[in-house]
């Protein structure tokens, strides 16, 4: 749609220099052909990326969707709910199975928010006609993107996923209680970041289906892919987390840095269904 | 469609004429700014729109709280006379407050260099329950809700629409820009003025004692130092340690520029000395031993008080007081003050 207007916008102005009376404006037609050609060359770029792939988070513990404020029980018996759940994935990309083939990869970020179940799900755009067997992306923010300044989008600070006196975005916010938190009424908070030194909680991720199953996806038929997140992993993880023990987790460091790596164990597969 | 088209042309040409380019001078002998307004081209228009936000109390919870509150153009921009600033709901500031200058010459900012561009400074203070006390979104639906913002964020941005980014890069396009480059010490080096015996006498005890960390033309080589301060049993604060987490960061804190010294006291991260003498007194005999003093102190740094004679008069040469008195930095609803005013909290 936007890039319908953006075409009648062009003809338009085109269309304007082009009945332009005063001989004057000869100049202008020389760059209109340059217009011009600058809009071929940006539909011959379009052409790489000509149909879309919907990706799909849904996070389960024990087994059962994810829905904030019910709840569960984690691999340790502790019994506690989710108020709030959100994370970064960026760049996100299908993996080729011809690993010659390079495309390029998406720069930016999306913020995953299980609170907006429309942020979960990602319309990526890709090249039909290719076979793939995964997805790549990344967990977190690197640290050359976290030294950019003030950003926008997923990364506006106003999205609360920012710590404002050690500069740096939260990788992973999430937010509950637990009657085994000996936290102030049973809250437990753990706030995942940090890139510098040994603290850096970015992960590269690369996920294939459950059945080693490779896709290739035209035009017409447009394939859903889900990512499925088993939170169980998140305590029982190479670091085993209990609530009871470690209820919050709200700055850089060794423990962050290991609570992520439990994180991106909870990425367990891909599911990959026809789109209806 | 061919009147959009229209608009769109004229819509470009108006940005064009209106935001008039605003060059950032880099004063003789400094060198290359980090900050170099890099995706945020510096302009008249967008300098007084971060000069304006600077200024403005609407930044703040209650309204009272202005960057300005505790960064006073007549202390270059440190809070005048106190330890510690004052906050929403009559609270304390964590640190000593700054002056702000040369700011576009720092990779990292704040006592302890948590924060990595000057972009996002400005977010530490705003969102800090003890400072500023406010939240991103109600400031900006404040200022949508404000005759003049909107039309001023459009004309800086050429569209309209205010957002946190938009924020943020109007005040660095202020903040960056306060240059304190015009003190006699600096109009010495430029050969405007001559220093008399004791400023010289000074200059050379200085260049002794104090430069190895106090590296000129900015007055500071902005690493992080443990200059053998006692950390304070209330304040808990172990500086750098904060930010990296490494025992070895442990009481170190940014080497502060000396520039306008005279005006910025009192000194240190948590405001504990009052006088540049008591200052000079710690290296001299106050230094505290510990596992990561600065290898330059162990033994501290003898001053006597002939140097220390000699020393505030140099010093007192690194005061700007074309830099205090620029109206360009000044609220642009009062103008430039002198001396702190009598309502000062």
């Amino acid at each position: 749609m936007q890039e319908k207007k953006l075409t009648a916008l062009i003809k338009g102005t085109l269309f304007i220099i082009w009945k332009m009376p005063s001989p004057m404006l000869q100049r202008l037609k020389g760059f209109s052909y340059s217009l011009i050609l600058l809009f071929v060359l940006g539909s011959f770029q379009k052409k790489e990326m000509d149909s879309t792939l919907s990706i799909q988070f849904r996070a389960y513990v024990h087994g059962v969707p994810l829905e904030l404020n019910k709840k569960y029980q984690n691999p340790f018996g502790e019994t506690f709910e989710i108020t709030r759940f959100r994370f970064y994935a960026g760049k996100l990309a299908p993996v080729y199975t011809n690993a010659n083939f390079k495309s390029k990869i998406p720069s930016h970020y999306h913020l995953i928010d299980f609170s907006d179940s429309a942020t979960t799900r990602i319309e990526l755009p890709v090249t039909a006609g290719i076979i793939y067997n995964g997805i790549q992306f990344q967990m977190g923010i690197d640290s050359a993107d976290q030294n950019r300044g003030a950003q926008s989008g997923a990364l506006d600070p106003a999205k609360g996923m920012f710590w404002t006196w050690n500069s740096g975005y939260i990788n992973i916010k999430m937010e509950g209680n637990s009657p085994f938190s000996t936290q102030p009424a049973h809250i437990f908070e753990y706030h995942i970041g940090g890139y510098r030194n040994n603290y850096n909680t970015v992960w590269q991720i690369k996920l294939y289906s459950t059945n080693d199953q490779s896709f290739m996806i035209s035009k017409e038929k447009k394939i859903l892919i889900e990512i499925g997140m088993d939170l169980d992993y998140l305590f029982d993880g190479p670091t085993p987390i209990h609530i009871r023990e470690i209820p919050s987790c709200m700055k850089p460091g060794e423990l962050a840095r290991k609570i992520s790596e439990n994180f991106i164990g909870t990425f367990t597969g891909l599911t990959i269904s026809p789109n209806p | 469609m061919k009147s959009l088209a229209a608009i769109t042309f004229i819509g470009f040409f108006c940005v064009i004429w209106t935001n008039i380019p605003f060059p950032f001078p880099v004063p003789e002998g400094f060198p290359s700014p980090i900050y170099k307004f890099q995706n945020n081209p510096r302009t008249r228009e967008g300098f007084e729109l971060g000069r304006k936000l600077f200024y403005d109390g609407l930044l703040s919870k209650d309204g009272n709280f202005p960057c300005s509150s505790c960064h006073q153009q007549f202390a270059a921009f440190a809070t005048y006379e106190h330890r510690l600033s004052h906050g929403f709901n009559d609270q304390f500031s964590f640190r000593n407050a700054p002056g702000l200058f040369n700011l576009a010459w720092k990779k990292e900012l704040d006592w302890d260099g948590g924060i990595n561009h000057i972009e996002v400074q400005p977010l530490a203070p705003l969102l800090d329950p003890h400072e500023m006390a406010e939240d991103l979104n109600h400031v900006i639906s404040k200022m949508k809700k404000d005759k003049t913002y909107p039309v001023l964020f459009n004309r800086v941005f050429g569209s309209p629409g205010i957002s946190s980014q938009r924020i943020l890069k109007a005040l660095a396009q202020f903040t960056a820009s306060l240059v304190s480059a015009d003190s006699r010490y600096d109009k010495m080096k430029r050969g405007e003025v001559h220093f008399n015996q004791y400023e010289l006498k000074g200059y050379e005890i200085f260049q002794q004692k104090c430069s190895r960390c106090h590296q000129e033309p900015l007055f500071t080589d902005f690493s992080y130092r443990n200059t053998g301060l006692e950390v304070d049993s209330t304040l808990k604060d172990f500086g750098r340690m904060r930010i990296t987490g490494r025992k070895e960061d442990s009481i170190k804190f940014q080497v502060p520029s000396l520039r306008n010294v005279f005006l910025t006291y009192p000194y240190a991260h948590d405001g504990r000395f009052v006088t540049i003498s008591e200052v000079l007194e710690h290296y001299n005999s106050g230094v505290v031993q510990g596992p990561t003093l600065d290898s330059g102190l162990r033994k501290g740094i003898s001053i006597s008080s002939d140097d220390r004679f000699y020393l505030i008069y140099f010093l007192e040469t690194l005061t700007d007081s074309s830099f205090i008195k620029n109206p360009l930095y000044a609220d642009p609803a009062m103008g430039v003050r002198n001396e702190a005013p009598a309502h000062l909290h």
